[in-house]
């Protein structure tokens, strides 16, 4: 229980959302409106995170990952159950908590944007109230990681994506936090820079036992950091526990989308029939017809061979365009409700 | 209070970046001044003084006035407002500091700049080069005061008006309203000398001639003594700590409302 860093039992956040109505008429009666519908937005959660884990908090759009992380940083306030990081109540000391936390949000900085990068650094220093020695060790152990020193003296509008990211890490562990909060870390970056991010991510768990929980679109950031996830969707967790199995799901799937000639409602019923048929899995090809016209075959390997189904779907529909991605969050999420892990 | 130190470090660095604004803020109020020496001249053709104020004292009310308004105005407003509306509200949050004097600390930097580069070199200038008298009393003496203050008020109004946004999504009405309000009735256009009787004593009950008309008493009106400064110190102390108060108050509130965009 000491080394319990974040505790969550049966938390809800619910908002209170004015129901617009369409066009003008129905943008004036709005200001008017009483009529609101709640949101669950994180629907009842519960669980516990360990000193030193890394834990990857992944869902599709949507799922309540943000409102999560935001009341765990204490910025929303829960509608409902425990939360603890710390040991304290997030929302009711939110600044004696933000003393042993670190942030990240991707799509925003820490950072002074007029400021040369070193110049923030000293402000969060002094913010965080961090001693010279400790300063000095941690900007240390940052510059043999990677080599921050020549951005020091530009200022933070001037940096690209991939720099700016860094020295947002950087800065969110400078205080030595118990708890680093990572929201889409590598969110818009390059392969090469990813890789960077991630192996300053890992290191830094390692050198001073941080909790971190990471939330991300990106599988390939989970696959490499975390040992264990949790998935959620809807507001509600629908996976909680080691990453193997799900890393199966995400290795062993592909999805092939078709964009099919003369696309009539129902083609994908009768393609998902005739694809049972042939090959007999039951859940291992899944069809749907996206708004984007493509339609998405998602096939497990493991059962069928991709190749198999792609020259099958080619001979049976006049097919114009073809490609093959990898699973996305939503179609993970989709099997697991299918049960895919059972 | 060093880590606000640093925030007021800071943003006073981060000023010093755009140097080009900087002098053109500098050409720009000087052009104020020669525009109001015209102006007023021209309103004092033939007569020796209106409502008691003589030219003198009437030009450099209105052009001391244009001095002040570099240093007290912060964009307080707009920024807490941005930050609310962007989402980025939420870096602030997660900070271990009281988000008004967060804040605070961010704009004194500027106000401190403006005040060496901008507000000072052009008081300067009206004296030496356009002839113009400031009152040799005791005003003079509590002007530091007077003007921390009214930057505090000044401050103060904006801050409630950014917070605002909380509940609108969007200050632009809000801050014109209050830009339109203190400009007209605080004494930054026109001496409150020249309004009519009963607009002058409902006018000094509000909270927008402290930031202007108060230090522009100090520096024109002629015998002032010890306790008149005094009392005009106490009424901005009053003003400070009733917005700082409400202030905080409306954030305590709105806080609970928040909700940073996105889910």
């Amino acid at each position: 229980m000491n080394d319990t860093v974040v505790h969550v039992d049966h938390l809800s956040k619910h908002f209170r959302i004015l129901n617009r109505r369409e066009g003008l008429g129905g943008a004036i009666r709005d200001l008017f409106s009483a009529d609101y519908k709640t949101v669950r937005a994180v629907d009842d959660i519960s669980f516990d995170i360990q000193a030193g884990e890394i834990v990857g908090y992944i869902g599709p759009n949507g799922a309540g990952k943000s409102t999560t992380i935001k009341m765990m940083t204490g910025v929303l306030k829960p509608s409902d159950g425990t939360l603890l990081v710390s040991g304290n109540e997030p929302y009711a000391n939110r600044r004696r908590n933000a003393q042993t936390m670190g942030v990240v949000f991707g799509q925003r900085t820490q950072l002074w944007w007029d400021l040369p990068v070193i110049e923030s650094f000293r402000i969060l220093k002094e913010i965080y109230r961090v001693d010279d020695a400790t300063y000095e060790k941690h900007l240390g152990m940052f510059n043999e990681l990677v080599d921050l020193k020549a951005l020091y003296s530009q200022p933070v509008r001037k940096l690209s994506l991939g720099q700016r990211m860094l020295c947002d890490i950087t800065a969110s562990f400078l205080h030595n936090p118990r708890i680093v909060f990572l929201d889409e870390p590598s969110i818009g970056l390059d392969v090469s820079v990813k890789s960077k991010i991630r192996s300053v991510i890992r290191e830094l768990n390692r050198a001073q036992r941080t909790t971190i929980i990471l939330t991300t679109h990106d599988l390939g950031d989970v696959e490499a950091l975390c040992r264990r996830i949790i998935i959620i969707d809807k507001g509600k967790i629908i996976y909680d526990g080691p990453i193997g199995k799900v890393t199966a799901l995400f290795g062993a799937y592909r999805t092939l989308k078709v964009q099919i000639h003369n696309y009539k409602e129902g083609t994908s019923d009768q393609l998902e029939a005739a694809l049972g048929a042939r090959f007999g899995g039951d859940a291992a090809i899944a069809v749907e017809h996206t708004e984007t016209g493509w339609t998405d075959v998602t096939v497990n390997q493991d059962q069928v061979p991709l190749f198999d189904v792609l020259r099958f779907v080619m001979e049976t529909l006049p097919i114009k365009d073809v490609r093959i991605v990898e699973i996305s969050m939503e179609n993970v999420v989709q099997q697991i409700y299918d049960g895919a892990l059972k | 209070m060093k880590s606000y130190f640093a925030l007021v470090r800071g943003s006073f660095m981060a000023i010093m970046m755009y140097r080009l604004s900087f002098f053109f803020t500098v050409i720009g109020n000087l052009l104020y001044i020669v525009l109001l020496y015209f102006l007023w001249s021209s309103i004092y053709r033939g007569v020796e003084t209106i409502r008691g104020m003589s030219f003198n004292q009437a030009f450099v009310y209105v052009a001391l006035a244009g001095s002040i308004f570099t240093m007290v105005k912060t964009w307080a407003d707009w920024e807490i407002s941005w930050h609310i509306t962007s989402g980025s509200i939420i870096m602030d949050l997660v900070k271990p500091l009281d988000f008004q004097f967060y804040f605070l600390s961010q704009t004194v930097g500027f106000m401190a700049f403006n005040f060496i580069m901008i507000a000072l070199p052009s008081a300067l200038v009206l004296l030496l080069f356009f002839g113009a008298d400031v009152e040799m009393g005791v005003g003079l003496l509590f002007l530091p005061a007077g003007l921390i203050l009214a930057f505090l008020i000044s401050f103060a109004i904006d801050y409630i008006i950014g917070l605002t946004s909380f509940y609108t999504e969007s200050i632009w009405g809000i801050s014109m309203t209050k830009e339109i309000i203190t400009t007209l009735l605080s004494g930054a256009l026109v001496p409150l000398q020249f309004f009519p009787d009963a607009a002058q004593r409902i006018l000094r009950l509000l909270p927008f001639q402290a930031i202007y008309h108060i230090p522009l008493t100090m520096l024109t009106a002629p015998n002032l003594d010890v306790r008149a400064c005094l009392g005009l110190l106490g009424t901005q102390v009053v003003w400070v700590v009733l917005l700082f108060l409400a202030g905080r108050l409306l954030f305590t509130r709105a806080s609970r409302v928040l909700m940073v965009s996105g889910g």
